[in-house]
């Protein structure tokens, strides 16, 4: 898949968002088994609980890293609508669903939800805006 | 004013938050206080869809305005400072709920409305934006 990349900031950004999903994964895990087995309170869980959100913040930053790094505009608006498709998407779709929860009775749903379906919507979005493009 | 606002660009995008996305917002106020809290309406079936759907309509046209914006604005400063502080509200509200989300899940906090979700964007865009300003005056 990387060999397909001509752009060395695209690279870049895609090795870091595996990466980045790696370590949310492996955070995440690490979180789940420590919360599970060592029943940590109190601050030592507070750390242990903001381990997942710290790959959120690196794959972010790097976010805006490529944006900077990026020479093909086009490939930026590409990322740029991607993603403000992804932040539309999320944030309707947690605004609609807690309204359903307290006045229709929904299901509650979980905040760790939110990210993984930020970049499902993103990567909708990336699929409708590349085919309008091509 | 027409002084403070630079391009023809962001003169619509001014004009079109003010005219759908401020109107929507209220619409939504008035519906969430007046109709749900106030009088107790319990919409069901279809029309808690339709009644959900109209509350995230201020987003949805928020996004779409600002795709518009980034369209039409020719200023790649501007533009910069905009998408900068989208990403900085979209990673702290990312951040805030996984690490809400965990603390849910572990017992810490009680359950979370996700609705919230939308507001803390918004709060740290605006907070963004003024700290780009700043930065950039």
């Amino acid at each position: 898949m990387l060999c397909s990349i001509k752009s060395p900031a695209q690279r870049r950004y895609v090795i870091r968002m595996w990466v980045a999903a790696g370590l949310c994964v492996l955070f995440a895990v690490v979180a789940g088994m420590a919360f599970r087995l060592g029943h940590p309170h109190g601050v030592l869980g507070y750390g242990i609980a903001v381990l997942p959100a710290l790959p959120i913040m690196w794959a972010l930053y790097y976010t805006g890293v490529y944006l900077m790094e990026e020479t093909d505009e086009f490939q930026r608006n590409l990322l740029v609508q991607s993603l403000l498709g992804g932040t539309g998407g999320i944030l309707a779709a947690a605004t609609a669903w807690g309204y359903l929860e307290d006045f229709a009775h929904a299901p509650h749903a979980d905040l760790i939800w939110v990210y993984p379906l930020f970049w499902a919507f993103a990567g909708i979005s990336y699929g409708v805006v590349w085919a309008r493009y091509r | 004013m027409s002084s403070r606002v630079g391009s023809p660009a962001k003169y619509r995008f001014e004009d079109r938050v003010l005219f759908f996305v401020v109107p929507l917002f209220f619409l939504d106020a008035i519906l969430g206080i007046w109709g749900f809290h106030y009088h107790h309406l319990h919409p069901d079936g279809a029309l808690a869809v339709v009644c959900a759907a109209l509350q995230s309509s201020p987003i949805i046209a928020f996004i779409v305005i600002v795709g518009l914006y980034l369209a039409g604005e020719t200023d790649d400063f501007q533009k910069t400072v905009l998408v900068q502080s989208i990403l900085r509200g979209i990673g702290v509200t990312l951040a805030v709920t996984t690490f809400c989300g965990s603390l849910e899940k572990y017992g810490f906090l009680r359950q979370m409305d996700v609705s919230w979700v939308q507001i803390l964007f918004f709060v740290t865009v605006t907070v963004s934006m003024l700290v780009s300003r700043w930065r950039y005056r």
